[in-house]
């Protein structure tokens, strides 16, 4: 069970469902134009070191910068290039937050810049590259 | 409610053997939880080879039913850290320090994944690889991966082993 009390004020837990759920749960704050992402991580994120995983932190991330293209241009987005930094340790226990910046776009793409960061420090740092789905177009599966 | 792991419908090709995380450990990392990992490696006390394969399960895909970036994020960093580390000779923990991914194909439930590592230089503190999942002879990610090399011991990455009781006689 989450801490609930580790959560602040003005979060909401995303409902999602497969790889999302399976390890969060994630939630989400809208302020203003910003769309902020949150999440608290426990033991089974850790890796052999005991700190978040990278894959975990990645995943994250990628969300995050998945929803600021949401909220900035009201148009699904899949990832096509994720560049990631890691500047530091995500520890067990604290809350982890992570929000993104369109910083450019066109009709079919999106370049966003993001972070994530805990109490103390950034821990990674990302830019994207978001291909726009066109609405109502779902998401086509390889058969 | 995390769906339960049933490894037993995961069906890994020849060669293949579950990677043991946690040893008899009793708390599992993430390496364990995002789902049942695999890996071939060459004739015991070589180096030159290193695969790392799941099936792909409902647990690890997004709404739409494809398998989730971040799980293909998730493997392609343990294939560059544990795999390259393996090619390298290198038996310790590599913290990354830059990954980029291009997500290039989809894959959907049922699939057979499988990760390879490719080094391009290691120098005394770093390890520079490139890193590519398939399905068949499909890519679905490329990975460019820059990982640290600690210096002394660092923590030896012994805690992962290939559990070769489930080995077919």
């Amino acid at each position: 069970m989450v801490i609930e009390s580790k959560v602040p004020l003005g979060f909401r837990k995303l409902a999602i469902t497969g790889f999302a759920a399976a390890n969060g749960p994630w939630f989400e704050k809208i302020d203003g134009r910003r769309a902020i992402r949150g999440f608290l991580p426990r033991e089974q994120h850790a890796n052999a070191l005991g700190i978040v995983h990278g894959g975990m932190l990645a995943a994250f991330l990628d969300s995050a910068l998945g929803t600021a293209v949401f909220h900035a241009l009201q148009r699904r987005a899949v990832t096509v290039r994720l560049t990631l930094d890691y500047l530091g340790p995500g520890r067990v226990g604290d809350w982890l937050q992570a929000e993104g910046e369109v910083v450019g776009h066109d009709e079919h793409m999106a370049q966003v810049r993001g972070r994530l960061y805990g109490p103390r420090h950034d821990v990674m740092t990302a830019t994207g590259t978001f291909a726009l789905l066109s609405r109502h177009r779902s998401l086509d599966i390889r058969s | 409610m995390v769906p339960p792991l049933d490894p037993a419908n995961d069906n890994p090709p020849a060669g293949f053997l579950r990677i043991d995380f946690e040893r008899g450990r009793p708390e599992i990392t993430f390496n364990s939880h995002v789902g049942t990992l695999y890996a071939k490696r060459g004739e015991k006390g070589t180096r030159d080879e290193f695969v790392m394969g799941f099936r792909v399960q409902p647990h690890m895909c997004n709404p739409a039913g494809g398998l989730h970036g971040g799980m293909m994020m998730t493997v392609a960093d343990l294939v560059g850290t544990m795999g390259g580390g393996t090619l390298a000779g290198l038996r310790k923990f590599l913290p990354t320090v830059n990954m980029t991914f291009d997500f290039v194909a989809p894959a959907k439930v049922g699939d057979w994944v499988e990760g390879r590592a490719e080094i391009v230089r290691q120098t005394r503190s770093l390890l520079f690889t490139n890193i590519y999942l398939t399905v068949g002879e499909e890519r679905l990610l490329r990975a460019s991966q820059i990982a640290k090399i600690p210096s002394g011991e660092g923590l030896a990455f012994g805690k992962a082993r290939l559990d070769r009781s489930a080995q077919p006689a």
